[in-house]
């Protein structure tokens, strides 16, 4: 976390005003002081004496420069509770929405010292109060955070001899800070070399050298230190070519250009950083899901494009999204969000049973129909309904539902009772029972013309009264009506099983009855035999002694 | 000419138009603006450019829902395509390997220009000079090979 470099207003300048002077609030938040005397307004906050010297150096800032400017301004106007978050200002290279104007509070960092790199003659490594570097080419007007490949090795050596220098004296304390990465590189060095080499070893002919000190109340008390005799004196106030204006712009549009804090970007010298500027710990995922945070509560639609949301630029003042370093980091989340919600939302409505959309319309027939109206004239008027505009419903079906509504109307109070009376009594139980009342009236009862064609104040009341009387449901409609099936199937077979069992029963009994039917019969047939067999010879007999 | 049909007559969008059908709005309003806007002062080929680019938003919004996310069903993407909310053609060449960020179908059209060749802005960055910033003739796009 960047230490802030504000001022505290109240702090720094509790100072009246000169006379003429008043103080104002801007629209963004700023003060501002205006003289109604003269008709001069100003950020500045003007002082007794005509020029402060205290805050501007002679060097002042060129407040021509814009981005100069606001941060100029931005150290009369700290901007609240800032300090506390990571990020609050940027608004990154997606900010170009909707956010310009506005000045962006920044946080002030300083070029404090510089040196000519060896053998890269004009380029400068230029070290600014929070210890970030850069390089810079004065004669071509260009500086990187990023250090250039070729200017590497000159770097190098410079680190190294400054590792040498201080380990060599050790006069200053605070410049016994530990600077990890260099220190290690030192060690090696001081293998290879002896750590008594002289500090000159390079070819330089002017070098300055300002110690810095992280502690921000000695913000601008540097202690400045001729390091070589043979400098010119005017350039101990205006030190190379450029001022140190340039080099706060330079700075500036830099730092706003990415809106990135010196945590967010990797200047190649991580240990140069001020302790806190990589932040809390604070891990992707956490960022992430912040962000995520952020698109949830703003009620993004995960349908609409990116291009939106930045256009829009809503998101874009929000402290979350600072969360994520880069755009296209953001891109990537918003990306993952939106199918995530997409595929929830599905899923959602997949669960959710469809809603009937002549429920609506016919809600809205309760409210508006009337005899008086044709269709025609009824759907003019309220074309602008929702309901009227419902693709899903066809204008056939409309006015299909309006005309019997309105006949409907058109009959007397007894008979529309009586039809809805009807109509309760042929719905079956599993969709109307004593539990409807809490459940919702079942979709069947709310769009029939039946129901609207009553008046609410006497309908209710009626309704209200019969679903009183009904029975409580079956327990679930699907799972009855699966007994029911299932019931009914064992009676049949239970039934089939009776009916050939009965069959059965009867083929016996009258085979059993053939059986005896046929014994009887040659029981009969044995008899006759028997009886056949029985005549005697009497007979004979008699006949030959009748013959004889 | 087609028939005219009347909206009470019109079968419904497929399922889920709802869900887009305000940024589908939204970029149809920004068509209409860009239509009606008095061409600006500049080169008169430039007078176009802004509803190429508008197109190819909406195209590439519809594409991206489909292939990308599938967050619309393939009915509502023939019928956002049928009913014109999306070029299909510039589509079929956004999902060929070279083409992915194509910005029209005019800067491939290698035979409207003089030497047979394609539009600058199909070049890849990487080829370009140093700090070359062009935007292309006929439709004001700075650079769309899949490189970049």
């Amino acid at each position: 976390m960047l230490k802030s470099t504000y001022q505290r207003a109240d702090a720094a300048a509790p100072e009246a005003l000169p006379p003429g002077w008043t103080e104002h609030k801007a629209p963004t938040g700023h003060t501002y002081y205006y003289n109604a005397s003269t008709k001069e307004s100003t950020y500045k906050r003007p002082s007794a004496q005509p020029e402060a010297p205290s805050i501007v150096p002679t060097y002042g800032p060129n407040l021509s420069d814009p981005s100069v400017a606001n941060a100029y301004v931005a150290q009369f106007n700290p901007p609240p509770a800032q300090q506390s978050h990571r990020g609050g200002f940027g608004a990154g290279r997606g900010g170009r929405g909707g956010y310009e104007g506005r000045p962006k509070p920044a946080p002030i960092d300083k070029p404090v010292k510089k040196e000519p790199i060896p053998g890269h003659e004009p380029w400068i490594l230029v070290y600014t109060k929070y210890s970030r570097r850069f390089v810079y080419n004065p004669v071509k007007k260009t500086s990187f955070w990023r250090i250039p490949e070729k200017l590497m090795p000159g770097i190098l050596e410079l680190d190294k001899e400054r590792i040498r220098r201080k380990s060599g004296n050790e006069t200053d304390p605070k410049s016994a800070e530990p600077e990890t990465a260099e220190a290690e590189e030192a060690t090696v060095q001081r293998k290879e070399e002896t750590p008594t080499a002289a500090p000159e070893a390079y070819d330089s002919s002017e070098y300055e050298e300002v110690e810095v000190t992280d502690d921000e109340d000695e913000e601008g008390h540097a202690s400045k230190r001729q390091r070589t005799d043979d400098a010119a004196p005017e350039e101990e106030e205006e030190p190379v070519e450029f001022t140190e204006a340039d080099i706060a712009a330079q700075l500036q549009a830099m730092g706003t250009d990415y809106g990135l804090e010196p945590g967010d970007y990797d200047d190649g010298n991580m240990a140069d950083w001020p302790e806190g500027a990589e932040g809390v710990e604070f891990s992707e995922e956490d960022a992430k899901l912040l962000f995520k945070d952020l698109l949830d509560d703003f009620r993004i639609n995960p349908f609409s494009p990116w291009e939106k949301l930045i256009e829009e630029g809503r998101i874009i003042e929000d402290q979350r999204y600072t969360a994520l370093p880069t755009t296209r980091a953001r891109k990537e989340c918003w990306d993952e969000w939106s199918r995530e919600k997409i595929a929830a939302q599905k899923e959602q409505r997949a669960k959710q049973e469809k809603k009937d959309p002549r429920i609506a319309y016919m809600a809205l027939l309760q409210e508006k129909a009337t005899p008086k109206l044709y269709w025609p004239e009824f759907k003019r008027k309220y074309k602008k309904e929702p309901p009227m505009k419902d693709l899903n419903l066809s204008d056939k079906d409309r006015e299909k539902a309006y005309r019997d509504l309105v006949n409907r109307l058109k009959t007397s109070q007894a008979t529309r009772k009586t039809e809805l009376t009807t109509m309760l009594k042929s719905l079956p139980l599993h969709v109307l029972n004593n539990r409807s009342l809490a459940d919702g009236l079942p979709t069947q009862l709310l769009v029939d013309p039946r129901y609207a064609a009553l008046e609410p104040s006497i309908r209710d009341g009626l309704i209200e009264a019969y679903v009183q009387g009904l029975p409580p449901p079956p327990d679930n409609v699907e799972d009855a009506k699966a007994a029911s099936d299932e019931r009914e199937k064992r009676e049949k077979r239970t039934k089939a099983l009776e009916e050939r069992n009965r069959v059965i029963d009867e083929e016996k009994r009258q085979r059993e009855r053939d059986i005896a039917r046929g014994k009887a019969r040659l029981r009969d047939g044995e008899r006759d035999i028997e009886m056949a067999m029985a005549v005697d010879k009497t007979g004979l007999r008699r006949q030959l002694e009748d013959a004889a | 000419m087609p028939a005219i049909r009347h909206a009470s007559k019109r079968k419904p969008p497929p399922e889920g138009f709802s869900d887009i059908e305000d940024d589908l709005l939204i970029f149809a309003n920004k068509m209409k603006d860009a239509q009606n806007k008095p061409s600006p002062a500049g080169p008169k080929h430039q007078a176009q450019w802004e509803v190429f680019q508008i197109a190819h938003q909406r195209s590439r919004y519809v594409y991206d829902l489909y292939y990308k996310k599938e967050a619309i069903s393939k009915p509502l993407y023939d019928w956002l395509l049928k009913n014109g909310y999306a070029d299909a053609m510039l589509i079929a060449k956004w999902k060929k390997q070279g083409y992915e960020k194509l910005c029209c179908l005019r800067c491939i059209q290698t035979k409207e220009t003089n030497f047979n060749s394609t539009c600058i802005c199909r070049i890849p960055r990487a080829q370009m000079k140093e700090g070359q910033d062009i935007q292309c003739f006929s439709c004001g796009c700075r650079g769309c090979a899949s490189s970049d």
